[in-house]
């Protein structure tokens, strides 16, 4: 079990005169649940955005299964098998939840854009079968009675879990998880945890997720990485987190 | 092999129907044959700008140039080499179709390019700026014509090609439908819908806007080809930027993405005109006043029904109705009333000059009510007509 799927060695992006990430080093081990937290605007979201190619970092080093990944084109990183879900969810609204599971599972596609235009029976059979494997997965995550709804139209906890869906259709080593219990209500929250859950178990995922709600992260995650102002202030396992007087300070402000 | 079957047969039913189509408008409509080459054409190139603006999502407003630029490389191709090769007619336009084709195609390299960078407004002027560029520098090239235009006659008289012009439409509906049946074109919808999710999703955001644009342009270069031999004189006035607009007009219309809709809008848009141009009646100044405004306060009843009159189906199909024989008799009274105005009065206009205004003033009309287009993001279909209906009636429930 002891691989290394993510590493992170001193990864810096600035926006002119502001250091966004600033030397930030963690490493991910194959089937890890790691939680990336810190207070607003330390940094987190941008650290997913480096890591999935949407900037390009100003230094350091993102390794991913022994390749520098860093400022490699966003649909790349994709097919090497990392996916990400959004903090403000970003389904494609005008597609059903099925094709929109469809779109994730595209990614392994064999067939040729002109035998899908002279509709051929290859390309037949292959959509055929990515939807087949799109309904699965839908089964898997209980949003299969909805399958051919708008994906607009779905309630916002339900967008939530496709947003889940449709990453795990690329059949990901590494999924990201930005805030995915943002505005969740306790159920669903709990809901969401034993998804979580499952996706390490019994799909072998590693997960990497940012998440403010405490009580979910110090429940889910066994490693958690605290960032503060771009820059880490803890790392360790729950227990360690939540004495750590630093985290206590960046979170409830200084002792008197 | 069942499958061969059926594409054997329906291959056959479109060949069967292009072909009847032209024999059936040569014997029985003869006067309405260019007219029917050109609704064709215009069915082509709204279908091909679909695929780009409504399916890719990314605003083209330059088809014309794409359009153009295959009108005059197949017609220049035509004009000089015809007569030394050994192709028949028909033959030899099919090879200029994939002339055209090429040239547009790499047109549409050169305009995805910068679509990799722009977005949204930005695209739309860059595409707009490229379809005024290819203009001028077509009128200042003198091989080509320059201003006075380029003769396309290598058969000596126009070909009779209505069949091959609907065959290129149906070939190019067959190809956006047949992308849109796969989960080939579903990343084309990905990209219209959120371009960060998809790139996210694995989707490679940048030759999938290429390759719509090299589709799209493709075949609007075939339509051009076939524009160019039909017409037999082809002039940079005739790729105007309002060819553009009545294209980019025709998919919005029609529904932005949907094919059928771009099918029907873009036959119905180019007949309206058509057909009021025959139109030549005389009218009274105060009657067309009256008519526009009888038409505002139908409109503004449609609104009101629109917006605040959730009954059943039946109800809502009579109140439309009311509205309707309201502003008919609006329309009666103030021409009357307006009658006593003798400057009004006395001015009496043609139909056909009006045509223009009457062509503005539905499309208003139709964007005021539906302004997501006639068929929205959805298709034509039996199964959808009944849903929508459906769906009406369930308001009430």
């Amino acid at each position: 079990m002891n691989e290394t799927v993510l590493t992170l060695t001193n990864a810096t992006i600035r926006f002119g005169g502001l250091v966004a990430v600033n030397n930030v080093s963690f490493s991910l081990q194959k089937g890890d649940l790691f939680g990336l937290i810190g207070p607003n605007g330390a940094g987190k979201t941008t650290c997913f955005n480096l890591i999935t190619g949407v900037y390009r970092p100003t230094s350091g080093v993102i390794d991913f299964k022994g390749q520098n990944i860093g400022g490699l084109p966003p649909a790349k990183i994709a097919t090497l098998g990392i996916c990400r879900t959004f903090q403000n969810i970003r389904l494609f609204p005008a597609l059903s939840v099925l094709e929109n599971v469809v779109v994730g599972a595209f990614l392994r596609h064999t067939t040729s854009l002109a035998s899908a235009l002279c509709y051929l029976p290859p390309s037949i059979k292959e959509t055929r079968a990515l939807r087949q494997e799109a309904f699965e997965l839908l089964e898997v995550m209980d949003l299969s009675d909805v399958a051919s709804v708008r994906s607009a139209d779905l309630p916002y906890g339900k967008q939530r879990r496709l947003e889940i869906a449709r990453a795990m259709a690329t059949q990901p080593e590494l999924i990201l998880l930005d805030e995915p219990a943002a505005g969740m209500n306790q159920k669903e929250k709990e809901d969401l945890q034993s998804t979580v859950r499952r996706i390490r178990d019994d799909f072998g995922k590693t997960v990497l997720l940012i998440e403010h709600d405490m009580r979910f992260v110090m429940g889910l995650c066994e490693r958690i990485f605290v960032l503060d102002h771009g820059e880490e202030i803890a790392q360790g396992p729950p227990e360690a987190i939540r004495n750590d007087p630093k985290v206590i300070e960046a979170y409830l402000g200084e002792a008197v | 092999m069942k499958f061969w079957g059926v594409r054997l047969l329906s291959f056959v039913l479109a060949f069967g129907f292009v072909y009847g189509l032209d024999v059936v408008t040569q014997t029985a409509f003869p006067n309405l044959y260019r007219l029917a080459v050109l609704a064709g054409l215009y069915v082509t190139l709204a279908v091909s700008l679909n695929l780009i603006n409504g399916i890719t999502g990314q605003f083209s407003i330059g088809h014309a140039a794409f359009y153009m630029i295959g009108a005059y490389a197949a017609g220049f191709v035509s004009q000089h080499m015809y007569a030394s090769q050994p192709l028949g007619p028909v033959l030899w336009l099919v090879v200029m179709m994939a002339v055209g084709a090429v040239f547009a195609a790499i047109a549409g390299i050169v305009v995805g390019l910068p679509s990799l960078r722009l977005r949204g407004d930005y695209l739309a002027i860059v595409t707009l700026g490229f379809g005024e560029i290819m203009r001028i520098v077509v009128q200042n090239v003198d091989p080509l014509g320059g201003a006075y235009g380029l003769n396309v006659k290598p058969f000596g008289e126009p070909p009779k090609i209505l069949w091959l012009v609907w065959l290129l439409a149906v070939l190019c509906i067959a190809v956006c439908r047949n992308l849109l049946k796969t989960s080939h074109g579903l990343p084309f919808i990905a990209v219209r819908e959120d371009e960060v999710a998809s790139a996210a999703m694995g989707v490679k955001t940048s030759s999938v806007k290429v390759t719509a644009f090299v589709i799209g342009s493709a075949f609007a270069g075939a339509a051009g080809a076939l524009l160019a031999h039909s017409e037999t004189f082809i002039s940079p006035d005739t790729f105007k930027m309002d060819v553009s607009f009545i294209i980019l007009t025709m998919v919005v219309l029609g529904g932005t993405g949907s094919i059928t809709g771009s099918i029907m809008a873009a036959v119905a848009l180019f007949a309206i005109p058509e057909w009021l141009r025959t139109m030549q009646v005389m009218i009274p100044g105060s009657s067309i006043v009256a008519g526009i405004l009888a038409v505002g306060i139908m409109v503004s009843g449609f609104r009101w029904v629109q917006n605040n009159y959730h009954e059943s189906v039946s109800k809502r199909i009579g109140a439309y109705l009311a509205c309707v024989v309201g502003a008919a008799v609006a329309a009666v009274v103030l021409s009357f009333v307006l009658a006593f105005i003798p400057q009004l009065a006395q001015q009496r206009l043609d139909v056909a000059m009006l045509r223009m205004v009457i062509f503005s003033m539905v499309l208003i009309i139709l964007m005021l009510l539906r302004p997501q287009g006639v068929f929205a993001h959805h298709e034509f279909s039996w199964d959808w007509l009944s849903k929508v209906l459906r769906a009406r009636k369930g308001v009430t429930a």
